[in-house]
């Protein structure tokens, strides 16, 4: 009898399904995928080594631009992470620490958005990407008002924030959608009212998307905690860990928040259920948020020297970033650049994951996982 | 970390700033002391990379524990002194699959060779890549400078 060959495919660099410049090697046996491997490196744009030339002020950009999509929560990361090398002189203002928390939340809403966008639309449903589009753009141009830039903000600063929120961007809780552009109340109420539901109806609820996710590309809770995985992924497998509980940073402990976990024992609509319903919980932080910063004014900075040099020592800061577990690795050696910057990003940890979960599934399911694991390549070749 | 401490009394155990615990060990010892972390219940391989002090590398493998009830977890950081070229250390990456690329990586920018690694590549550079090893502060780009765009002399 003569014996089937396997097929090898290359998808990408460019291929469309791959959330930037990626190389996905797939060997088919028919329509089995056999083998799965990628590629990584074509964004390489060596963050580490510019950053031992650069002072920390001038680092914070860099971290916006690794994980372009969640740029708060990256920067939050390397601020903390500075501030915590410098022990007690360096106190952050509670307005500044509110501040972070909210733009923190609001940018994982905008970053969930477009991973569940994005993952509807690599299966093959195009209306709910544009809708992710429609409702970034409104919090798109909220961000412009409060930093300055739509995607790459540069917003905090070691010892607080740039600048206080500009005067009527909180809104009040009665903003209704007409206000959705304009005000935080305004977006967060509509997203409540109309967004997350027309998600649910339009995709959780689907059951087209339901056949193409459920039982596809399962992980097991043991597979991910050995595979390094966080955040969604994690918890899509059903273990209940997440950073801003378990090892809070900023000021986490303040706010009540539940942690969704998957029930069905870590396949791509569990991981997509879990990213749903955490768009919901960030949403209730930033309205904890907001009832606070609008009865505190106060100041945003604290009290910095001129040039920032914290003494000798090693920091490792953990947070929860929008696609898991970011954190750096800050060495000083008392000047005023980082020794050494060691940037772990969670895509590049959850890349490793696809030659485990792809053996065995159809090579149209890989693009479903692929989506689900929801990747930035710009933070995994940093 | 009192585990540690009974079953590696030479180690020398200090604390990071945020409650971290550091531990330094004997090359021949690493494999051991991660062995023992991860018996420990430390799980989970946060990072792995190195820092380069001009005089020798150090190898930094943070292991953290997965558990849902704990708060205020903390890290263990296992370093290991190495020489500037030619260091080699058994992999973790049977224990801790999640370290395969943390440790590609490190090979990649640091020299650092893991014996036992299942698949001991080059990861971010391109596998042709001759220039040595980015992340080493003696490093220098040999390649050649790409000629400055100048503004032609008939475009004013």
């Amino acid at each position: 009898m003569e014996q089937a060959k396997e097929l090898l495919v290359n998808m990408g660099p460019q291929h469309p399904s791959t959330h930037g410049v990626l190389r996905l090697m797939v060997k088919l046996d028919g329509e089995t995928v056999t083998w799965c491997e990628p590629d990584i490196g074509y964004l390489h744009r060596c963050f580490e080594k510019l950053s031992e030339f650069k002072t920390y002020p001038q680092v914070i950009p860099f971290t916006d631009r690794t994980d372009y999509l969640a740029a708060i929560t990256n920067e939050l990361c390397f601020v903390e992470g500075t501030e915590k090398l410098f022990g007690d002189a360096i106190v952050v203002p509670e307005r500044a620490q509110y501040i972070r928390v909210l733009l923190a939340e609001f940018q994982r809403i905008c970053s969930h958005l477009l991973a569940l966008g994005a993952m509807a639309m690599d299966i093959g449903a195009i209306t709910p990407f544009l809708y992710a589009w429609r409702d970034r753009e409104k919090m798109y141009s909220l961000f412009e008002r409060i930093t300055g830039g739509r995607m790459l903000y540069n917003y905090l600063r070691i010892g607080g924030v740039r600048n206080d929120l500009p005067a009527g961007i909180l809104g009040t809780p009665t903003d209704g959608e007409d206000k959705a552009d304009q005000t935080i109340w305004g977006f967060i109420n509509y997203f409540d009212s109309y967004v997350w539901p027309q998600w649910e109806a339009l995709v959780t609820d689907n059951r087209i998307f339901q056949w193409r996710t459920q039982d596809v590309g399962k992980l097991s809770a043991a597979n991910a905690i050995a595979y390094g995985a966080s955040g969604a992924v994690l918890r899509g497998s059903g273990v209940k860990f997440d950073l801003r509980k378990n090892l809070p940073n900023a000021i986490y402990d303040r706010f009540e928040f539940d942690i969704p976990v998957g029930k069905a024992g870590g396949d791509c609509f569990d991981r997509w259920i879990v990213r749903a319903e955490e768009m919901r919980q960030s949403s209730r932080i930033v309205k904890q948020a907001l009832a606070w910063l609008a009865e505190n004014p106060g100041e945003t900075m604290g009290k910095v020297p001129r040039i920032l040099k914290p003494p000798k020592g090693e920091i490792y800061h953990r947070i929860e970033g929008a696609r898991g577990e970011v954190s750096c690795y800050i060495v000083s050696d008392g000047g005023t650049n980082p020794y050494k910057v060691k940037w772990r990003s969670p895509c590049f940890v959850h890349l490793q994951l696809m030659p485990l979960i792809c053996p065995g599934q159809k090579i149209a399911d890989v693009i479903a996982i692929l989506g689900s694991i929801d990747i930035v390549l710009g933070e995994v070749d940093r | 970390m009192d585990f540690l401490n009974e079953k590696f009394p030479d180690a020398q155990l200090s604390d990071q700033l945020n409650g971290d615990t550091e531990i330094l060990v004997d090359t021949k010892e690493y494999e051991k002391v991660v062995r023992a972390c991860y018996e420990a219940g430390y799980t989970f391989c946060s990072v792995l990379s190195a820092i380069d002090w001009k005089d020798r590398l150090t190898l930094v493998t943070s292991l953290c524990r997965i558990v849902p009830e704990e708060v205020n977890t903390r890290t263990i950081h296992v370093k290991v002194d190495l020489p500037r070229s030619g260091g080699r250390v058994w992999s973790i990456s049977n224990l801790y699959p999640g370290a395969n690329w943390h440790e590609r990586e490190t090979y990649d920018m640091y020299g650092i060779r893991f014996e036992g690694h299942p698949n001991h590549r080059r990861i971010l550079l391109p596998d042709n890549w001759q220039g040595g090893f980015p992340l080493l502060k003696d490093f220098v780009d040999h390649r050649p400078k790409r000629p400055r765009l100048v503004r032609h002399r008939y475009a004013e």
